[in-house]
Formats: structure tokens, C-alpha cells, sequence
């Protein structure tokens, strides 16, 4: 019974931590996703002002699906969404443009 | 329109590459000031509200709202407008054409159908408008009406269709809208040649749709062709695309599709431009400003309060009250003492609509027109 007090909460604890690796190197996939299949139409601003939850998202790579997007990991794309601009992230303001009147 | 593919897709890449490039000192939009930056490939830009200081936006300052990649710069002398469908004879219209017809200027605000849409919540998919995706222009060019004469409607035509020259990327929809006959027959509904008497293409000129008092998905950019059909349109940007609920839904609930209509009109809607949101000012007399419209109505009214809403006073309003366009207003004000205020304003039209203190939640996120509030902290000058 001590014994297994005393692993109990390491052996919880490593899990913890694969799990949290194996997620970050699924969102860094889910980043590298976003590049190769939404970048070539839009930029990315007008993901990442957006603040979904996870089925929002979902409804948007339907969309985007639809419309010609062929993801090859499209479960880790999602997951990075979800952990990066999910509905409890905060919003962060847009840019401003810089003064482009000189260029006409 | 439709385009060769292969073509937009290695033109899109070029813009991509040299905008990455661009991107590391800041992005400049071509002849506009700087902007609230929503996207930049295509462009959706707002306007801050610190621009609004005129009752015409100038050209440089207005927002910009595109749905795909901007078509390249037509050449006045090889833009043709085709008319085609429920006409007596289908016709190639050039821009000297059109402007032989009697001219005419409407000054109408325009405003994204979307505007307002960071202000719902629950938070909706879509770029994330604040205040100023709205402005007001003086536009100018033939009627609609006078055009579609030039190739004779037939009495079957109950409404038109609309195409831009912007084409689709991938497999997206192309932008293609259709609107009632008689909104396209009514003698305020231009094909505008001018924008504020120039000719910005990034505002869809050099022929773009004026539809004043509806939202601003009906004013179509880069016109090209005209098409009266016997029904409405059914592309993506009709429906599902900016359709709103018949019956208002409870907050952050799904779309009915049987009983989406398509948005035809604006609400009634005030915005506050001075003082600056969370802005301070130092203790002593002040002026209130802001705008206020109401899609085909003229205002009636705008009552501002200093007090988070318990009492109101009217605000003074810009002369010309007109349909289509806003009035600018003005509340001049002394606070008694220093501290946090919150500064509402609340407009009326002429037709008794009042500005909501909740207005309804869609599912798109469309038509936000609540009562406007900013906060000023006044402190000891």
C-alpha cells in the first residue's frame, strides 16, 4: 500500500507528460497543416482572430473540405485549433495596416 | 466569371511569396491609410473610428470587405458588361456606354453585412468586425434601371443576377448574388462609375452596384454581368450564404435552414466616434460625436446618455436627412466631476424603428445594431 502510494503519483505524472508531448508534436503538425492547405487561397489572419470551440472548428474544415482544401492530417490541424484559438483563449486585437497612400 | 484555375493558383503563390516578404515591415495596403488589418490576402480592412470625422469617408479610409482574391485591375477600355437572360437582346456594353446614360449621384452608406459581429456572444465563426466596417460615399453612374434598359427586360424577369469580375479560388463558390426585380428597378439602385468622384478598384470600380439601404453583400464589385432570371439565385453567397433567422433563436444555437431568409434592408444603428473607447479626458466641456443610419430610412433621432443609460438627451444631428445615408450627431458635454463614464447613444428612424439594448443573435453574426457605449475616464485637469 505505501509502495503504491509512493509510484502512483510519478507514474501519473509521466503520463501527464507523454500525453502533453504527444499533443504539442500534434499541434506542431497541426501548424505545419494550416501552412500547406489554408495559405494558398487566404492568409491566416482571419483564422486567427477567430475564437471556436472545437466542434466550431470542426464545421469550418467542412467547409473549407468542400470547397477544394485536401488535408492530409486533418485531425491534428483540428486539434491545434482547438488548443490555439479555442473559445476560452482570449481574444487578441488585430494589427494595423501600416500608411500605404504613397503607394498607389 | 469563371477563370482558368492553374492561372489563379500561381498567381495567388506570387502574392503569397512577396507578401511574406512585405510582412516583416509591416503590410501597406495601396492608397490606404493605415487600417485595422482583418486580412491581407484578400483584403478585409476596417476602418478605425477615429477617421470618422466627416459625413463623406474619404476613399482612403473606407473599409474594404472581399470573400475571394481581387480580380486584376480592369482597363477602362477593355471593360465590357454583358447582359444576358430575360432581355430582348443580349448585349455587350462597354464603359463608354455607360457613361452616355444620364448620370446620377446617391450619397449612401454602405456597411458589411457582418459589421459588428466581435460584439455577439456567443462568438461567431467569421472576420471579427468591430465598429467600422461602415462608411459613407457619395456614388455616382447610370441606373440600373437605365442599363438593363439598354438590352429590354422581360416582363417574365422577377429578379436579377448579378456576377463580378473576382473568380473563384479552388473549388469555392463564386460570388454571385440576385436581388428582387424591383430593388433593382428603383431609381436610387445605380451601377456606380465613381466612388466620391474617383474610380478605387479595390471598392470595385470601375462599375460596382449601389443598392442604398441594403446590406452590403447586394453591392457587388467589379460588375461584369447582368443576368434578369425568372427566380431568385441559389449559389452559396444567396444561401446559405448571408441569410438571417425568420425567428429569432436562443443564443449559440444552430441555424434553422428552412427558415433562413435572405437579408433585404438594414436595422437602425448609431456609433459612437468621439471620445475614444477607454480613452481619457481631462475634466472640462467636450463634444459627443458619432454617426447613426437606417438602410432605407432617414434618422429621426439620436439621444445620448453620459450615465450608462438611466437618462437621455437628444444629440444635435448633420442637416440633410435623407434616406440611405447616415447623419452625423453631436452632444455637447461638461462632466460635473472627474471619473468613469459610460457614453451610450441610441438612434431612432423615420420610421419609429429604435436601436435595441440586446439585438438578436444569429448564427452568422449579422446585423449587430445594439445600443452604442464607450468608456471615457475623466480626470482633474
Amino acid at each position: 500500500m505505501m509502495r503504491t502510494a509512493l509510484w502512483l503519483p510519478g507514474l501519473l505524472l509521466a503520463f501527464a507528460l507523454a500525453a502533453t508531448a504527444a499533443d504539442q508534436a500534434t499541434v506542431e503538425k497541426g501548424r505545419k497543416e494550416e501552412q500547406r492547405t489554408c495559405l494558398p487561397c487566404h492568409s491566416l489572419r482571419i483564422i486567427h482572430s477567430n475564437r471556436l470551440n472545437r466542434a466550431g472548428w470542426n464545421k469550418e474544415l467542412d467547409k473549407m473540405a468542400g470547397w477544394g482544401t485536401k488535408f492530409t492530417d486533418r485531425d491534428a490541424l483540428l486539434e491545434y485549433l482547438g488548443a490555439t484559438y479555442g473559445d476560452d483563449k482570449p481574444v487578441t486585437p488585430p494589427e494595423m495596416s501600416a500608411d500605404g497612400r504613397s503607394k498607389q | 466569371m469563371q477563370a482558368n484555375r492553374r492561372q489563379i493558383f500561381a498567381a495567388l503563390l506570387a502574392a503569397a511569396a512577396a507578401r511574406q516578404i512585405k510582412a516583416a515591415d509591416g503590410i501597406a495596403i495601396p492608397g490606404k491609410r493605415p487600417m485595422i488589418l482583418h486580412n491581407d490576402r484578400p483584403e478585409d480592412l476596417e476602418t478605425p473610428v477615429k477617421y470618422f470625422d466627416s459625413w463623406v469617408t474619404p476613399v482612403d479610409a473606407f473599409f474594404v470587405r472581399q470573400h475571394l482574391p481581387r480580380p486584376a485591375a480592369i482597363d477602362p477600355a477593355a471593360y465590357r458588361l454583358n447582359l444576358t437572360g430575360l432581355v430582348s437582346k443580349p448585349l455587350e456594353v462597354t464603359l463608354a456606354d455607360l457613361e452616355k446614360l444620364p448620370q446620377h449621384t446617391v450619397p449612401a452608406t454602405l456597411e458589411c453585412t457582418g459589421n459588428g459581429r466581435a460584439f455577439f456572444t456567443p462568438k461567431l465563426p467569421g472576420i471579427q468586425w468591430g465598429r467600422g466596417a461602415v462608411g459613407n460615399a457619395e456614388w455616382s453612374g447610370p441606373r440600373l434601371s437605365d442599363v438593363l434598359a439598354l438590352a429590354g427586360i422581360d416582363p417574365a424577369a422577377k429578379f436579377l443576377e448579378i456576377d463580378g469580375a473576382d473568380t473563384p479560388v479552388m473549388q469555392t463558390p463564386d460570388f454571385v448574388r440576385s436581388m428582387p426585380m424591383e430593388k433593382a428597378m428603383h431609381p436610387a439602385t445605380l451601377l456606380a462609375l465613381k466612388m466620391n468622384g474617383q474610380s478605387p478598384d479595390i471598392h470595385g470600380l470601375p462599375a460596382r452596384l449601389i443598392v442604398p439601404g441594403w446590406d452590403g453583400t447586394s453591392w457587388v464589385k467589379w460588375v461584369v454581368r447582368l443576368t434578369p432570371v425568372a427566380k431568385e439565385s441559389g449559389g452559396f453567397f444567396m444561401n446559405p450564404g448571408y441569410r438571417y433567422p425568420k425567428y429569432h433563436l436562443p443564443p449559440g444555437t444552430p441555424a434553422r435552414p428552412a427558415e433562413l431568409e435572405v437579408i433585404e434592408g438594414m436595422p437602425v444603428k448609431s456609433t459612437l466616434t468621439a471620445p475614444e473607447d477607454q480613452s481619457k479626458a481631462a475634466l472640462g466641456p467636450m463634444t459627443i460625436r458619432g454617426f447613426a443610419w437606417a438602410g432605407e430610412n432617414a434618422i429621426e433621432r439620436v439621444e445620448v446618455s453620459t450615465d450608462g443609460g438611466a437618462r437621455w438627451q437628444s444629440a444635435q444631428l448633420s442637416p440633410r436627412k435623407l434616406p440611405f445615408a447616415w447623419r452625423l450627431f453631436t452632444l455637447d458635454w461638461t462632466p460635473s466631476e472627474p471619473g468613469y463614464y459610460t457614453i451610450m447613444s441610441r438612434a431612432t428612424d423615420t420610421a419609429g424603428r429604435v436601436q435595441p439594448i440586446v439585438p438578436p443573435w444569429n448564427p452568422s453574426g449579422y446585423l449587430w445594431n445594439g445600443i452604442d457605449r464607450v468608456g471615457v475616464t475623466v480626470e482633474k485637469a
